[in-house]
Formats: structure tokens, C-alpha cells, sequence
């Protein structure tokens, strides 16, 4: 225990070490007071006027999800200028970190940005590498922009009115979390303000009430649905759910009467003005309340509400009907339960609908709640409207979006990875082709892969793996896997999927030897060295020390991820062992020196020795070889390997020990050794073999799949005769 | 030995009721097969808890009456609307857990909600001309809702003042009085009921009228003439508009009325008389071994009306036709009918399925079935003798007075004397009263603590009732109840009929003294949350028209209330002015009402949500007064203050 505080404390101060020439970050990580999420006079803890020039005072939080109205001071009258929004207060959308950008938003009574302020982030790359200056440059394109604007990352494109917004580059996940925070927020309140109109959808007609479903039935249909959050969900422990909720919507006659009964239904009914609708919850299950107490003294039931796309409705306290029982029969006992009546304009039963509880995440660390949401869709079966389903075009989710632009490029990039997947599959083919001296046949399309992987993969398309997208794999498989996340970055994704498969199949030095930008880098420069002369210059460490040496990554591995169990946010910054961010994302003349110089410094040392970060240091490579060795495929030996060291000697990655045995952990796979394997000038058995057969006048067959002349046997007739009778 | 084989006669039921208290008897009627009133797993616990008296039937108890109680969270299944009595308002209980929700005053003054303190309240109770209350006390006995097509339609409930003759109208959506009519020229105005149709015009399927009765003749009119002549005393059955509330006609009848019925199909109703003799004295009003249920012909009352064949009494000027026997000789142009009952009857009901009307005997043991197409013939000339509309006249047992019908063709009734709940089939007493000795007419008995007085069964009184619960309301507590002094509470005790034996599941203290209750399912109750603002004339629906305006000496105080503050934190008057404060809640959060209390003016008052209200008084004591709310509202509840300074 101890010493887990003990590592704990030191770790920041190592961290701080590492790190002290960084540029200073404002607001990474930062604490922010408590009171910022739930206090009323939210402005008494944000700096509201920053985003809202020229106010004088704020009102309280108001309106669900909340924000404050902005006002000046104009002699005796207050004029209302805007409002301002905490986006934690309306979203949650996560950035890169997995860790929501909290932001102030500023919008005027047109319903235009006027401010935008980051109150923190958890953003590594914003810490290290790209400044949050660009961050913040990022935002002041929202300025002047109405919030009903189409407004997307990337070009603006006119002729479908959309605006686009410069990304950063190397951020684009980040920026593209940010957008969506941005639209969301700021719709959010526009719409509570009437700047922007509710979409008016089409009402639903029903058909008449024939017979009355059971629960089961409703079940069954999708007319009652069912929103559960668990504990740990929320930060919380404890058995059962915590919130475990069945809902539906009972102006359909054939649900509502089923729920309510005849009378029930009727009396119900007779209560709604055209354009109300009335749904109704019960919970069988839970710790919690989904109706809490906010509704007694301010009126407005801060725990649910309902959701048509864009248009969110609430509930205050004139909204809210008795549900005496539910008639249904096989409906679960319940503790809690409401009849809520959807006043607002616009909603529409004929259309889907989210029924979403507004919670609150407990961090166990902080203990600081954050605002965390849950949602269930919601959508009357065909039979239950009359014509049955309308057409609903749902807006792709962003992710999808970002693959749609990239189309061209992931399939490039696809068609790239199967590409170089085939020419190592043909490996045996293109190994006999070449030999000692002439080793193109292999490194045709191995120099391909490089060049086209820094070029297009590494500098173009900045899709680098990291360490850091592992750290986060194990953070998201503990505790919540957001396929969001990861498909937001199309080529990383794909390169993943490929990379895990391909470790299983070859081996890690499938991706590592022949796709890894930055490992295509370090040896290219190390063979451009060669060949510019510099060959002499060029040296291997001693074994004794490399073996002892290579250990090195496995340990900068698990340093990682202890880290990151502990503080991703210091595991993110530790990360920075890896050269790739400074290398492709940022630029290695864009960073600040040391991290220049620690890359360049990298790189220029593999003009001399091969490989140095992937041998030594590379915790990418650690993570990737321990699953290698559960690879289907490996390198082919000889029985007389064992004691030849021909192969060991020219082996660029030493992965070869004193008995011959390839470990598989290491190797490059760059085929040299079986490039030896079927040559035979080359490779010294095969060289004896040529030469005896050669002497004693036999012919050379061709060599087989074990790397041998195919023998020359006596086939005595005898044995001939018993083989036949056998 | 069947339950029809107890006899009552005027001795034995007391014994009777002796021997299902006895618990040493108990084993040994369990062995005679009697099980009146007893189920046979009570049998079986009763048994040996001689030796263990307090456990045994305390741990059966929790789970048999569990299904009764409302845990947190849940709600109740009925509303149950009781009078209160004497203490002149109405109260609205949950069953079947029997918690009171609210009283609502009506005839009484009330200091919480102001009732009789604001001027809107004062006008509706009625005022002297110097603007003091006409009265301050009233009776309420009979509560009952208007209807639509047989059902109550949740608008309207409407409540009796015995005292000084008036009809009080509760509307419901905001469970407030709203009308309070006095009728002229009648004392004891007891019984009441509204129709349920209109008996000619067929769309009209819902309450237009109420009928009330008086039980107490007097001289017409009661101005210091015939004081000392009873026989010159006399009776008016009224007719109230229930939308208006003024009174359409009043009929002069023979005898008294008490209490009153109408009919599903609008044209008939009635009221059960116990002193056809117009007895001044009680051992006159006993003297005829028959009194009568009397009908009233609605139609041709109306046509009369319009024919101007009527007088009027006094300073009134609602018509009055004459409804006395001598002036109905022919039943084709009959106004009424004098159907003769037992001995003093007390109560009439009408049974769900319309057909029959139920007086109770009271001093005879017997209730008598009335068919009301019977009545109808009569009033057409084709039945010769009223009597004969009597078409069941079973003996249940002694003091019988009010009648409940559930949804399987039986009668509950309370009988006062046995102190029990009588279960009988109404077709078994029409087939027992044609003559067939097999008819089962009495089904159970429960005894009851103490002495019931009204009974009425859930949904009763609609053309739907549920069979679920009878409640019965009962005169004594005595014993039941932790005591609390020589005045007793009153217990309602609730009991399960859905069985083929009542089983009484709870006892529920009430504070003296509801007369009469209606339980009505809770989905049938439509109620505001907050106010309309735009229903108040006088409301103040700006802040900024807050103030202080003078008129000579009369001063207005406009004053709105938002939580935590009064909009005037002061305002100033003079000594010896007339000052009306005008206080309006401009809060719109549901149950956030604010109270206004001014100390040694006597005044105290609440306004809901977005209502509006006013009190008028005289400034007659110079100083500093602290106003402040008196309904929590706000953590700076005790901060709502505003300083009324009276000048010298």
C-alpha cells in the first residue's frame, strides 16, 4: 500500500521531470469547483462574461438541460444579451481522452457563438505536441456562427449549406468531439429559447382499439420498452439495477387502454388539448428515484425527459398525472410511477423517441459527480399506426460520417494492407526467387510498403499506432468500451484490426518489419546509410548486450500501463517515448527541442545501427510481441540450424540465438535468412550438399519445402514388390 | 341451522350479538356449524388462542390485512367524500388505507385556508349588511356528485347544511366550495340527491337539479304566525338548478322529509317521511304504525310550475305547487305519491340497476323494495294502491336505516340497533314477499363497532358500482380507539364484500361526525394542480403593480407573493381606514402556497398557486404589524415577512 502511494506521488514529480520544458497547458486536468456542476448561480464559478462580452449579470440555471441568461445593466433596465451553457451540463460526448472537453458557450439572442472557453480538458495530444492555443484558434471559428448552421469538419460545401471548420491537424478526433459539443449545446438552448422552432413532425393516427394485449404482449410489440442503468454505471456499487425503468405511450388506444384501462384511458384522454401526448413510466426495480424531489420546490423534474432527434421535451410539475396501476395483465409490480403529459410542440408518436434519465456519474477518485445520461429508443409497431411506419432518415453518427468523407482513402489504405498481406503470403515463392546477392524480389515489395507507409500512412494520413490506443483498449475493455471512440479514426481502426490479426497469423513482425511507419522509417534510413557509403560506420550491439538490452521495451510496456491504471492522463504524457507524435502528427520541426531532438536523435542513430527504438525501446512492439508468440505461421529452420550460424550473422534484427532458434518476438521477419534458406551457394548445408552432389556426379534436384535437394534414393525392387502387396 | 333461521324479534338480537362476541361461546357455535359472520379460518385461530390470547391472532392479522393498507409510494384506490357533520364541512378520506387528504370547509369558518375570513369566501357563505358572516355554523350531512349517463362526472359535489336550510356546491376540480344557496321557507334540511337525466328531454343525460327535503314543518311562512298550531306546520321538498344554484320550485307536501332519492331514468324522486302525523312532539311522530316513502312526479311538478299553478310563502318568490294529498286525489294529474312504509322509515336508495328503490324501516325491522316502474304505473292511473309498488319487505334485523348495493344484486344494509351490517338479495326478498319460502333473502351478518349509521358501498351509487368495499360509518367508538378524552372519534370501519362473507378489514378513526360518504374510484377525479390566474378579477398579475392606493378612507394594498417574498416588504395606512388587501401568488409550482397572517387584526388567509384573494378590514389599532406567511413555502420561509404600519 505504501508503496502504491509511494509510486503514486513520485510518479507526477518523474512526470513533472520529464516534462519541464513543456509548454505550459491551462487548462489540462484542471480542478475545477464542485459547485460549477450543481450550484444555481453557475457564474459565480465559470467566467460567463469571457463567452458573453459586455454582460453584467447572470441569471440563475434555469431550463433542462441548463444554462443562464446574460444580461446588461442599461441604466434601469436589464437587457437580456444571451445565454451562456456549460456543454458538460447538456452533453457528454467524450474527446480523444475518453474525458468530456469542458466548455463555456456563449451564445447571443440570434442564437450566434460569441465565446467559447475551454475550463478543461484531458486531451494529451493538446498537452504535449500540438499547443492548446490551436485548440482555442479551433473554437473562434464558431464565432459569428448561427447555431442552426450546418457545421461540419472539413470544407465548406456551399451547394449542400454546409459550413466547414478548419481541423487541427493531428487532433481530429478531438476537434470532431468538439463539434458535436458545440451543435449540441448550443441547440439545446436555442431550442428551450425559441430561437430555433421545433421541427414540426406529422401527428400519428391510430387504429382503433381491437383487442387488448397482455404485458407479455407489449413486450413482445416494443409498446412498453425498458431503460435500465446498472450501479456501476453511475460510479455506484450494489446488486441489482439502478435504475431499471419500463415505459411507453398511451395516447395509441390500443396501448394506452391496455396500460390503463378503459376508464383509465378514457379519463386520460379527456384531459389532453390536441397536440399533448402522454406517456407513462413505472419502475419495478431500482436505488434510486426517477422523479427525485427537484419537481417540489422548482417545479421541473430534472431526471427525465423525452427526446425526438433534435428536440428534447420536459416535464414540470403541471405535467404530471397519477399512474394509479397498470392494467396490463402480467405487468411487474412497481415502486414508482408516473404519467407524464408532452406539452411541447412538434413531437410526434408517428417517429422514434428516446425516453432518456438524466444521471449523475460519481467519480470513485474525486468523488465529483459528472453528468452522465441514458437513453432508450422508443417506436409504435407498424400495426399500432395507421400506414404503419413512416420513412425516417436518421443522420449517420459522426463516426459513420468521417468514414463516408474517407471512403477513398480508407479503401486505398485497405487495398494497401492486403496488397503487402499477399506479397508476404507469397513469401516461399518470392524467398526461392531471390538469393544472397539478389534480394529484390523480396525487398520490392517490402521498400514499397515502407515508402508508401511513411509517406501516405505516417505523414499524409497520420495514422501511426500508438501505445496510448492500446492503454485505452484495456481502459475500455475494464470499464467501458465506446465503439464510438474508436471508429472515429477510420485508418487507425482498420490498421488495428489488421495489426491484431496479423500478429495472430505472422507474428508482430509482419506490421512492425514491413508497415510500421515509423519502424519503415528507422530502417530505411539505416539501409539509405548503407548505401550512401556509410556501411562502415554501421554496427550491431554485442549480443550479450542486446539480449540484456532488448528486455528494455517489455519494461517501458508495463511501466505504461501501470501508469495508466493509475493516471491515464501521466501515462498519456509517458507515451512520449514513442517518437510517432513528433515524427508524423506534429512535425518534428514543430515540437519544442527536446522532444526534436530526442526524435531526430532516434532516427539519426538508426542511420547506424538498425532498428534501435523498435530493438530497444519501442512499448508498441513489447505489447505486440508477447501475443506473437502464440503465431500460427513462423520462419522455416533446418535440423542444421542448430549449429550453423549463417543466418544469426546476417539476422539485422539479432533475433537469432546461439542454437539457431528465431525468436519470434524480435524478428523482423525481413526473410533474409530465408532468402539463405533456399539458396544454395548460401546457405551452408545446401552448399555442402551442391558441392558432394556436384563431385559425385549427381544431379541437382530441385530443392524442396524443407530447404533440401529433393534426395536421390536407390529404390530396390524388393521393397517395391511389398510396398504393392501391403 | 342457516342463517335464515336466526330470528329477529324484538327480543332476541341483542343475545344474538352477545354470543358472536363471546369468545368462550365461540367454540361451541363453531362446533353448531354457525358461522355468521365468522369465517372458518377464524374458527380455527380463535380456537386455541384461549391459551395463547394476544399472539396467535396478532401474527395472523399482519398478512390477512396487509392488502389493505397503502404502503409508501402507492396510492389509493378511492376517494371516499364524507360530510362532516357539525362541524359543517367536508372531508375527502383515501380507501382503503383511510387517510383524510383534506377537509374542505363549507358552512364553517376555517383559520387555515381563511374560509370566512376572505371577502371571496364571505360572499359566498353569505354576509350581513355590515359585511359580517350571516352565519357561522352548519350541519352537513349528505354528500353526492352529479352524474352524467349514471357515472359521476367529476364536476360537481353537492352538501347540505341542516342547520340553516342551505345547499352547498363543491366543484371538483379544485375541491372548493363555490355556491352556497339558502332555501327559503324550510327548517332541517336534511336529506338531498341530484337526478341523474332530465325526465323529458332525453339528451340531457346528466345532473341539472337537486332535490332537498325538510325535516322539520314549519309555519309558511315562519314569520311569528301559528307559532303554536303544529298542524298548520308544514314541509317544502325544493329544487335547486345545479349550474345556477338558484332555486327552480318547491313543493308543498304532507308530513316531513328526510332523506332523498332520484331515480336513473330522471323522473321520479323521492323522500322517506317518519312523521306523517306532523308530530310536534317525538312520541307523536311514532304514533302511525305506517309512515311513507313519498314520490315525486318531476314532469308534471315542472309542468305545473310552468302552468303558474303555484303560490309563493313570504318574501320568496320560488313557485310552490302543492304536492299534499288532498290536492292529488287522481293519480293521472298527480304530483306526488304517497307510498306507505313501516314506522318511521330512515333512508332510501337507489338500486344500481335502476329498477327499485330500498326504504329503510328503522323502528320496523324490515326494508321495503319499491319498484319504481310500479310507481310510474300508479302515477298513470293503472295501479290502484300505492302500497302496492312495495314489492319486498324482508326482515334483516332491528334499527335498519341506509342501504349499498354492490354489483351482484344484494343489499347492505346498517342496522343500528344490532349493531351490524345485514347482507341480503334484493330479487330473494321480491320472491320471499310474493311467498316462496325457499327465497334466500338474508346471506351475512357482521357486527360492527359501534351502532352504524350510514353505509354505502364503493361506487354504490352510480349505475356501475364494484362490490369491493362497504363502508360502514359508525355512531360509537367507545373502546376502539386509544382515548382521547370524553369526546370520542367516530369509527369508520371498512369492509371487504367481495366475498360471499364480509370480513371487516379496518377501523378508522374520524373526527365527529360524518353522516354520509360516497366512494369514488380515483380515476374518476380530475383536479386542478395550480390556479388559472385569468379566473381572478382582482388578481395582480404584474409585480410592478404592486402598491398602496387610497380612496377617501378606503385604502387598496395590491400585493403579489413569490417565494420567499412579499412584493410590499411594507405599506402604510392610517388609523380608522378601510383597508382591502389584495394578495395574488404569482408562484406556478405546484403545492408552493403562501399564507398571510396579520396579528391582532384576526385575519389569516392562504393563496394557492396563482390564485387570488382579498380581506377587507378596519385599521383601527396604530403600530407596527409583521404580515407574514403561514404556509411553509421556502428555506426563507421565515424571512417572508411585509410591515404593515398603521399611522396615528
Amino acid at each position: 500500500m505504501f508503496a502504491l502511494r509511494a509510486l503514486r506521488r513520485l510518479l507526477p514529480a518523474l512526470a513533472g521531470l520529464v516534462l519541464a520544458s513543456a509548454a505550459h497547458a491551462n487548462t489540462y486536468e484542471v480542478k475545477l469547483p464542485p459547485e460549477l456542476s450543481t450550484s444555481p448561480k453557475m457564474c459565480d464559478y465559470a467566467p460567463c462574461t469571457e463567452v458573453m462580452p459586455g454582460a453584467t449579470s447572470f441569471s440563475e440555471r434555469k431550463g433542462q438541460p441548463p444554462f443562464v441568461e446574460a444580461y446588461k445593466d442599461d441604466g434601469s433596465q436589464k437587457k437580456l444579451l444571451g445565454y451562456v451553457m456549460l456543454s458538460t451540463d447538456i452533453t457528454d460526448t467524450p474527446a480523444y481522452s475518453g474525458k468530456p472537453v469542458v466548455t463555456l458557450i456563449g451564445m447571443d439572442t440570434t442564437g450566434k457563438f460569441v465565446g467559447v472557453k475551454i475550463l478543461k480538458h484531458s486531451e494529451p495530444i493538446l498537452l504535449l505536441g500540438i499547443p492548446e492555443s490551436s485548440l482555442i484558434k479551433f473554437n473562434n471559428q464558431y464565432l459569428g456562427k448561427f447555431v442552426g448552421d450546418n457545421i461540419e469538419i472539413g470544407k465548406s460545401r456551399p451547394d449542400e449549406n454546409l459550413i466547414g471548420l478548419d481541423a487541427i491537424t493531428g487532433a481530429t478526433v478531438t476537434v470532431i468531439s468538439q463539434n458535436q459539443v458545440m451543435m449540441t449545446s448550443g441547440t439545446a438552448v436555442a431550442k428551450q429559447v425559441g430561437i430555433l422552432k421545433p421541427v414540426i413532425r406529422p401527428q400519428a393516427k391510430f387504429p382503433p382499439a381491437t383487442t387488448i394485449p397482455s404485458w407479455a404482449e407489449l413486450v413482445e410489440d416494443g409498446s412498453v420498452q425498458r431503460l435500465t442503468v446498472k450501479p456501476e454505471e453511475v460510479g455506484l456499487k450494489g446488486d441489482g439495477p439502478y435504475m431499471d425503468l419500463w415505459f411507453g405511450y398511451l395516447n395509441q388506444p390500443t396501448v394506452g387502454q391496455a396500460i390503463l384501462g378503459k376508464d383509465g384511458y378514457a379519463s386520460l384522454m379527456s384531459r389532453l388539448k390536441e397536440g399533448e401526448h402522454a406517456i407513462f413510466i413505472i419502475k419495478p426495480a431500482g436505488m434510486d428515484s426517477f422523479k427525485g424531489s427537484g419537481f417540489v420546490r422548482g417545479g421541473i423534474y430534472d431526471r427525465v425527459q423525452v427526446r425526438q432527434d433534435k428536440d428534447s421535451f420536459t416535464f414540470r410539475d403541471l405535467d404530471y398525472v397519477n399512474l394509479w396501476s397498470v392494467s396490463a395483465t402480467g405487468a411487474p409490480a412497481f415502486s414508482e410511477s408516473a404519467i407524464f403529459i408532452i406539452r411541447g410542440k412538434g413531437f410526434s408518436a408517428a417517429y422514434p423517441w428516446k425516453l432518456v434519465f438524466l444521471g449523475n456519474k460519481i467519480d470513485k477518485e474525486t468523488a465529483t459527480k459528472t453528468f452522465a445520461n441514458f437513453d432508450k429508443e422508443y417506436w409504435l409497431a407498424d400495426k399500432y399506426l395507421e400506414g404503419g411506419r413512416p420513412v425516417v432518415v436518421k443522420p449517420d453518427p459522426t463516426w459513420l460520417k468521417v468514414w463516408k468523407e474517407r471512403a477513398f482513402e480508407i479503401a486505398g489504405f485497405i487495398v494497401f494492407l492486403l496488397a503487402i498481406s499477399a506479397a508476404y503470403a507469397s513469401r516461399d515463392k518470392l524467398v526461392r526467387r531471390a538469393n544472397r546477392q539478389r534480394r529484390w524480389p523480396v525487398n520490392a515489395f517490402k521498400y514499397t510498403g515502407w515508402v508508401i507507409s511513411i509517406g501516405f500512412v505516417g505523414f499524409s494520413a497520420m495514422a501511426q499506432p500508438s501505445i496510448t490506443q492500446v492503454l485505452t483498449w484495456f481502459h475500455s475493455l475494464l470499464f467501458q468500451w465506446k465503439w464510438e471512440l474508436f471508429l472515429s479514426d477510420p485508418l487507425i481502426f482498420v490498421f488495428w484490426v489488421f495489426i491484431i490479426v496479423t500478429v495472430f497469423i505472422w507474428g508482430r513482425g509482419f506490421f512492425c518489419g514491413w508497415l510500421c511507419p515509423f519502424g519503415s522509417l528507422s530502417e530505411l534510413l539505416f539501409r539509405l546509410g548503407r548505401l550512401v557509403g556509410l556501411k562502415r560506420f554501421q554496427f550491431q550491439l554485442p549480443k550479450p548486450l542486446h539480449d540484456k538490452l532488448k528486455w528494455v521495451k517489455y519494461v517501458v510496456f508495463f511501466g505504461l500501463l501501470a501508469v495508466s491504471f493509475f493516471s491515464m492522463g501521466l501515462a498519456e504524457k509517458l507515451a512520449e517515448v514513442e517518437p510517432f507524435k513528433t515524427t508524423f502528427l506534429v512535425g518534428i520541426t514543430n515540437r519544442s527541442w527536446p522532444y526534436s531532438l530526442f526524435a531526430a536523435g532516434l532516427l539519426g542513430l538508426s542511420i547506424f545501427i538498425e532498428r534501435p527504438f523498435c530493438k530497444y525501446l519501442c512499448p508498441l512492439g513489447a505489447s505486440l510481441a508477447m501475443p506473437t508468440t502464440f503465431r500460427w505461421f513462423g520462419l522455416k529452420r533446418k535440423d542444421e540450424c542448430t549449429s550453423c550460424k549463417a543466418c544469426a550473422k546476417g539476422c539485422g534484427s539479432q533475433a537469432i540465438d546461439a542454437k539457431g532458434n528465431i525468436d519470434q518476438r524480435e524478428c523482423m521477419l525481413c526473410l533474409d535468412c530465408m532468402v539463405l534458406y533456399y539458396d544454395d551457394h548460401a546457405c551452408p548445408p545446401l552448399a555442402q550438399e551442391r558441392k558432394r552432389r556436384t563431385k559425385a556426379g549427381q544431379p541437382l534436384t530441385p530443392i524442396n519445402g524443407k530447404g533440401y535437394f529433393i534426395p536421390i534414393h536407390q529404390v530396390p525392387a524388393e521393397a517395391q514388390k511389398k510396398g504393392a502387396t501391403a | 341451522m342457516s342463517i335464515e333461521d336466526i330470528k329477529h324479534d324484538d327480543a332476541s338480537p341483542v343475545p344474538a350479538r352477545r354470543r358472536f362476541l363471546n369468545s368462550a361461546a365461540l367454540a361451541g357455535l363453531a362446533g353448531a356449524g354457525l358461522s355468521v359472520g365468522l369465517s372458518a379460518c377464524k374458527q380455527e385461530a380463535a380456537a386455541p388462542a384461549a391459551g395463547a390470547p394476544a399472539a396467535a391472532p396478532a401474527a395472523h392479522g399482519a398478512g390477512e390485512y396487509g392488502k389493505y393498507e397503502v404502503p409508501p409510494g402507492q396510492l389509493d384506490e378511492y376517494y371516499s367524500f364524507s360530510s362532516g357533520g357539525h362541524s359543517g364541512e367536508v372531508r375527502i378520506y383515501g380507501m382503503p388505507s383511510g387517510r383524510l387528504f383534506k377537509r374542505i370547509p363549507v358552512f364553517n369558518m376555517d383559520c387555515l385556508v381563511g374560509w370566512g375570513i376572505t371577502n371571496e369566501s364571505k360572499a359566498i357563505i353569505g354576509t350581513k349588511p355590515d359585511g359580517s358572516l350571516k352565519y357561522h355554523t352548519g350541519d352537513t350531512h349528505h354528500v353526492h356528485q352529479s352524474y352524467v349517463d349514471g357515472m359521476y362526472d367529476g364536476k360537481y359535489m353537492f352538501v347540505n347544511d341542516k342547520i340553516h336550510g342551505r345547499l352547498a356546491r363543491i366543484r371538483m376540480d379544485t375541491m372548493e366550495t363555490d355556491k352556497i344557496t339558502e332555501l327559503p321557507n324550510v327548517q332541517g334540511f336534511h336529506g338531498t340527491f341530484p337526478d341523474k337525466r332530465d325526465p323529458v328531454d332525453e339528451k340531457i343525460n346528466h345532473t341539472t337539479r337537486v332535490f332537498c327535503g325538510s325535516e322539520f314543518s314549519i309555519p309558511l311562512p315562519n314569520d311569528g304566525n301559528d307559532m303554536n298550531d303544529p298542524t298548520k306546520y308544514h314541509s317544502l321538498f325544493t329544487c335547486v338548478d345545479s349550474e345556477s344554484m338558484e332555486v327552480r320550485w318547491q313543493v308543498l307536501i304532507d308530513g316531513n322529509c328526510d332523506l332523498v332519492a332520484t331515480s336513473f331514468d330522471g323522473k321520479l324522486a323521492a323522500t322517506n317521511q317518519y312523521n306523517t302525523e306532523m308530530g310536534a312532539h317525538y312520541q307523536d311522530m311514532m304514533s302511525s304504525e305506517r309512515d311513507a316513502c313519498l314520490f315525486f312526479n318531476v314532469a308534471r311538478i315542472e309542468e305545473a310550475v310552468k302552468a303558474g299553478k303555484t303560490k309563493t310563502y313570504g318574501s320568496s318568490k320560488v313557485p310552490v305547487v302543492d304536492g299534499t294529498k288532498a290536492a292529488n286525489q287522481d293519480p293521472k294529474t298527480a304530483l306526488t305519491c304517497y307510498v306507505p312504509i313501516p314506522k318511521n322509515p330512515h333512508g332510501v336508495n337507489a338500486s344500481p340497476d335502476g329498477k327499485y328503490f330500498v326504504c329503510s324501516g328503522k323502528l320496523s325491522p324490515t326494508a321495503s323494495v319499491i319498484q319504481l316502474d310500479l310507481v310510474l304505473k300508479w302515477f298513470d292511473g293503472d295501479l290502484k294502491d300505492p302500497r302496492d309498488a312495495v314489492v319486498g319487505e324482508p326482515e334483516i334485523g332491528l334499527g335498519p336505516l341506509h342501504t349499498g348495493f354492490d354489483n351482484k344484486g344484494n343489499a347492505y344494509t346498517t342496522l343500528f340497533l344490532d349493531s351490524q351490517i345485514v347482507k341480503w338479495n334484493v330479487e330473494a326478498a321480491i320472491q320471499s314477499f310474493k311467498g316462496d319460502k325457499n327465497a334466500k333473502v338474508v346471506l351475512d351478518r357482521v357486527d360492527v363497532q359501534y351502532q352504524p349509521g350510514h353505509g354505502f358501498t364503493s361506487m354504490g351509487e352510480t349505475k356501475a358500482p364494484d362490490g369491493k368495499y362497504f363502508l360502514s360509518d359508525n355512531k360509537f367508538s367507545k373502546d376502539r380507539f386509544l382515548p382521547v378524552g370524553p369526546l370520542h372519534p367516530e369509527t369508520a370501519q371498512l369492509i371487504d364484500i367481495s366475498g360471499d362473507k364480509m370480513k371487516v378489514v379496518a377501523d378508522h378513526a374520524v373526527y365527529s361526525e360524518p353522516h354520509d360518504s360516497i366512494i369514488v374510484k380515483r380515476e374518476l377525479i380530475k383536479t386542478r394542480q395550480v390556479y388559472n390566474l385569468d379566473d381572478f378579477p382582482n388578481a395582480i398579475k404584474d409585480p410592478k403593480e404592486s402598491g398602496v392606493e387610497r380612496k377617501g378612507n378606503k385604502v387598496t394594498v395590491k400585493m403579489v407573493s413569490q417565494a420567499p417574498a412579499f412584493s410590499l416588504p411594507e405599506f402604510t395606512v392610517k388609523k380608522g381606514d378601510e383597508v382591502t388587501i389584495i394578495l395574488t401568488n404569482l408562484d406556478k409550482v405546484e403545492d408552493l402556497t403562501h399564507g398571510f397572517a396579520i396579528p391582532k387584526y384576526d385575519i389569516n388567509f392562504i393563496v394557492n398557486p396563482q390564485e387570488t384573494k382579498s380581506v377587507t378590514f378596519k385599521a383601527d389599532k396604530p403600530g407596527v404589524y409583521w404580515c407574514y406567511c403561514t404556509n411553509f413555502c421556502h428555506a426563507l420561509h421565515l424571512e417572508m415577512r411585509s410591515r404593515m404600519i398603521v399611522e396615528k
